[in-house]
């Protein structure tokens, strides 16, 4: 059975390999993944091959935080993180949600997920990348890791708040003010973090064995330092180069899985169409987003109206002007005209924010080399470029504060001033 | 008091926040510790060979056989040891006298981790220590101070070695014990410890771990070239293939947005408000001068009016996809998952990105504007979630006593100056 699968493949993919080897190549590529015995027995839909299937998913899809915890939860409870998650990614299949969640069986449905996954983006580069191993003093350059980090706190759900039913604005103020605190902080010891690495930096020229870092990194020479400690370290690295490395085999291979893959979606029983009946799985968590939506929808509304009230009168203006004048055509011409430049104006606009990030923009994370400041370009980004573009976004970020400050001391000042019996006297505008 | 749930959606974005600042604060502290012990002198660890770590009292007993010294080894070493002296000394006055142009030792490949020089030479180190310390930390000035010491260590680690045989392999803090045995008369000079300041230049990564470094840098871009060659051959196909195979499969539910993308695309809108108001803003306070400019004014308004309307219908369909879809929230907050990963993640093979800096300072300036910017980013959310808070609150005030008055004042000041001024409220009191 196994010798004729192996012909059968060898014809349909020519040079791409065999498929035990495509999938030895996934299952160690995979961290913590199973044997190729599992994904064998997957397709048949055994219930042995469940258990590692639901682990492997679990691993796979939680945020980096828990996924390197050493303990995982109990089987249910990896069950339902599963679900949600493959839930959240707008996985097409309802059979996943209707899977028992003590991971005794839908081996063959795991394993659809988990292909689901693998195709749609690169999952096994992803995996590596987040817990890659870095050898160096990196910085993030963009602020994707901010937003991250406050979306991630704010997700939360505000703990032992049962008891502060109603709190003061004084709280608020001083919640506020410790914010202000930490993040000064922050800043000072950012900067002696910064003064210290650029001495380990100095007194560290010279030897490293890549010519063009020129200099150890803190993990560096905190390996010299403690080369016990680091033996660790190295273990890690190695474990990693293992995995890369049953990557790009599998990258070589893989095509022979996905036309094994289709095999395995034919010997699933036909979906009835269940339209309408999707039970919901999660209990309703008061969802954060719903007030960020509120937030978003408000100010487009708001500022919908800010427009009518801005153009409409400008209309009725220009219309009683125009009433009397004749219709040439070097007139309509050169109104399409400005009606073109002003197309292509708010296309411009358009195209700002639906493209996202600036694609010339650096991002990421990056390693700190120090270097001469005449030293030939074209080695790494700059420091000098990166200080510009953070200066000018930092003076964009000020203004929109200022604006919006703005319109609040408006906002106040019309009402306290609309109070009779009362002398408001606004703080000083900085 | 505020109403409850105002409170409660209030005090949770700003324990957020500050649990955001806490977490950075956390990891930073981190990496400071390890640095202040990188740049201390090195504690005698234990060497590869085994033992922990040795005490000052003699153990001589422990050493493994190979280092136990003979009388005669020691009586030579004592001699050797005098001789280097003097040769230091004489290497100082020359050096003093001549100029003091040391080029950078550049390590190479031969030299492996110093032993420690014998603890009287350790005079010149500390001047040069010194030196260096009132010197300002610039770029290469600062090499210059310590390389004065360098020549005369790098010699004399090698005539170490040469005498001091088979335990000359020993990494640097191992013969610190032999120090000990060598020097008992000296009072209980503590062993010269290892410090970067003064032996950085000579450290080199063990070869295991550099293997391992390459290759591992060697794999990384492997994976990203064969990303992107990946683009429409066999294998995409297939795989696009089977994905439609699923989605067909699963029934008339429509093509699935994940919680993701969702997410960026609220982003993308709240981007889109701010980029429409910093326009409108413009328009509206640029006074126009003939006609056509009038005319323009007006296209772009209305123009900008359509932009919205179309931003809000998209927001509609969005909360509809969602709430049809039941996509619920993700799992654990935030999206810190592998699955939407920031820029960092995207591309995580793009070769090894170096960012240049040239000097403390500069350095310091570009950690000190990241932060500034990640402030600001953050200080801007908590204003509008304030503003949304607060300012209904103070509209539906109904009577004006005292309270209601410190409420407004602690509002304006919250909104408006970040909690740094306040207003001043004056009771017109009228006379007679």
């Amino acid at each position: 059975m196994g010798r004729q699968r192996r012909r059968v493949d060898r014809a349909a993919g020519a040079g791409s390999g065999t498929l035990p080897e495509a999938i030895a190549a996934l299952s160690r590529a995979l961290p913590c993944g199973p044997s190729p015995e599992t994904f064998r027995r997957a397709k048949f839909d055994r219930p042995e091959a469940a258990p590692a299937l639901w682990q492997l998913l679990f691993r796979v899809l939680s945020p980096v935080s828990e996924a390197g915890a050493t303990a995982p939860p109990a089987p249910e409870a990896q069950a339902r993180l599963v679900k949600a998650a493959l839930r959240s990614e707008g996985y097409p299949r309802p059979a996943l949600a209707q899977l028992p969640e003590d991971g005794s069986r839908g081996s063959r449905e795991l394993l659809l997920a988990l292909s689901w996954l693998l195709a749609r983006r690169p999952l096994l580069e992803r995996l590596l990348a987040r817990t890659r191993v870095r050898l160096g003093d990196e910085v993030a350059v963009c602020e994707c890791e901010d937003l991250a980090f406050g979306r991630a706190n704010t997700g939360l759900p505000a703990l032992g708040l049962g008891s502060e039913l109603h709190v003061d604005i004084r709280h608020v103020q001083w919640l506020m003010g410790k914010l202000r605190f930490q993040w000064r902080n922050l800043v000072s010891t950012q900067q002696e973090q910064c003064a210290l690495l650029s001495k380990i930096h100095l007194y560290t020229w010279g030897c490293h064995s890549d010519q063009s870092l020129g200099h150890l990194s803190a993990t560096e020479t905190e390996v010299l330092r403690d080369p016990e400690g680091s033996q660790q370290l190295l273990q890690v690295l190695e474990q990693e180069n293992a995995h890369l490395a049953a990557t790009v085999e599998w990258r070589r291979r893989e095509l022979v899985f996905w036309q094994w893959m289709d095999t395995v979606l034919d010997t699933c029983p036909q979906q009835a169409p269940d339209a309408g009946s999707q039970p919901v799985f999660l209990p309703k968590i008061p969802d954060h987003r719903a007030g960020q939506w509120e937030l978003v929808a408000g100010e487009m509304q708001a500022l919908e109206e800010e427009l009518r009230a801005a153009a409409e009168p400008r209309r009725a203006a220009w219309e009683a002007q125009v009433r009397g004048q004749s219709r040439d055509p070097a007139w309509s011409s050169a109104l399409r005209a400005l009606q073109e430049t002003v197309g292509q104006e708010l296309a411009a606009l358009r195209w700002a924010w639906d493209q996202g990030r600036d694609p010339a923009q650096p991002h990421g994370l990056y390693r700190l080399v120090r270097s001469e400041p005449g030293a030939p370009a074209g080695r790494g980004l700059q420091a000098a470029e990166v200080i510009g573009a953070l200066r000018s976004k930092e003076a964009c970020l000020e203004a929109a504060l200022r604006q919006l400050q703005g319109q609040c001391r408006r906002e106040l000042a019309r009402l306290m001033g609309a109070l009779p019996g009362f002398v408001w006297i606004s703080s000083p505008v900085r | 008091m505020l109403p409850a749930d105002c409170s409660r959606r209030l005090v949770a974005e700003l324990r957020g926040a500050l649990d955001a600042c806490a977490e950075r604060q956390r990891q930073l502290e981190r990496s400071l510790r390890v640095s202040r012990r990188l740049l201390r002198a090195w504690e005698p660890a234990a060497t590869p060979a085994a033992e922990p770590t040795l005490g000052p009292e003699a153990k001589g007993e422990h050493l493994s056989p190979a280092c136990t010294p003979s009388s005669q080894d020691l009586k030579e070493l004592e001699l050797l040891t005098q001789a280097l002296e003097k040769a230091a000394r004489v290497r100082k006055g020359i050096s003093k006298a001549g100029g003091d142009k040391a080029p950078v030792p550049k390590s190479g490949s031969t030299v492996t981790p110093v032993t420690t020089t014998p603890s009287h030479l350790q005079a010149p180190g500390q001047a040069d220590g010194r030196v260096s310390e009132t010197s300002p930390p610039r770029g290469i000035c600062q090499t210059k101070a310590p390389t004065k010491g360098h020549p005369e260590r790098r010699l004399l680690s090698s005539e170490d070695r040469i005498s001091w045989g088979r335990g000359a392999r020993a990494t640097r803090p191992g013969p610190g014990l032999r120090d000990q045995q060598t020097a008992p008369p000296a009072a209980q000079q503590a062993p010269e410890a290892f410090t970067l300041k003064e032996k950085g230049t000579l450290l080199q990564l063990p070869m295991a771990f550099r293997k391992a470094a390459s290759q591992n840098s060697r794999l990384w871009a492997q994976i990203s070239s064969t990303q992107t060659s990946d683009s429409a051959d066999a294998t995409t196909t297939a795989k696009t293939q089977f994905l439609q195979k699923m989605q067909t499969a699963s029934g008339p539910h429509g093509p699935g947005l994940s919680a993701a993308e969702v997410e960026a695309e609220l982003g993308r809108l709240q981007e889109a408000c701010s980029l429409l108001r910093l326009r409108m803003e413009e328009e509206v306070a640029a006074a126009p001068v003939d006609w056509k400019q009038e005319l323009r004014c007006l296209f772009t308004l209305e123009g900008l009016q359509a932009l919205a309307g179309q931003c809000l219908c998209r927001l509609q369909e969005l909360r509809a996809a969602v709430a049809e879809q039941q996509l619920g929230p993700w799992p654990v907050g935030g999206s810190r998952s592998t699955l939407s990963p920031c820029g960092a993640g995207a591309d995580p093979a793009r070769g090894p990105r170096l960012l240049l800096y040239s000097s403390t300072q500069e350095l310091q300036t570009l950690v000190a504007l990241r932060l500034q910017v990640a402030m600001l980013t953050q200080q801007i959310h908590l204003e509008k979630v304030l503003m949304a808070e607060l300012l209904p609150l103070v509209h539906t005030q109904g009577r004006w006593g005292p309270r209601e008055l410190s409420l407004c004042r602690a509002v304006h000041s919250l909104l408006c100056d970040a909690g740094e001024r306040f207003p001043t409220v004056l009771q017109d009191e009228p006379t007679g």
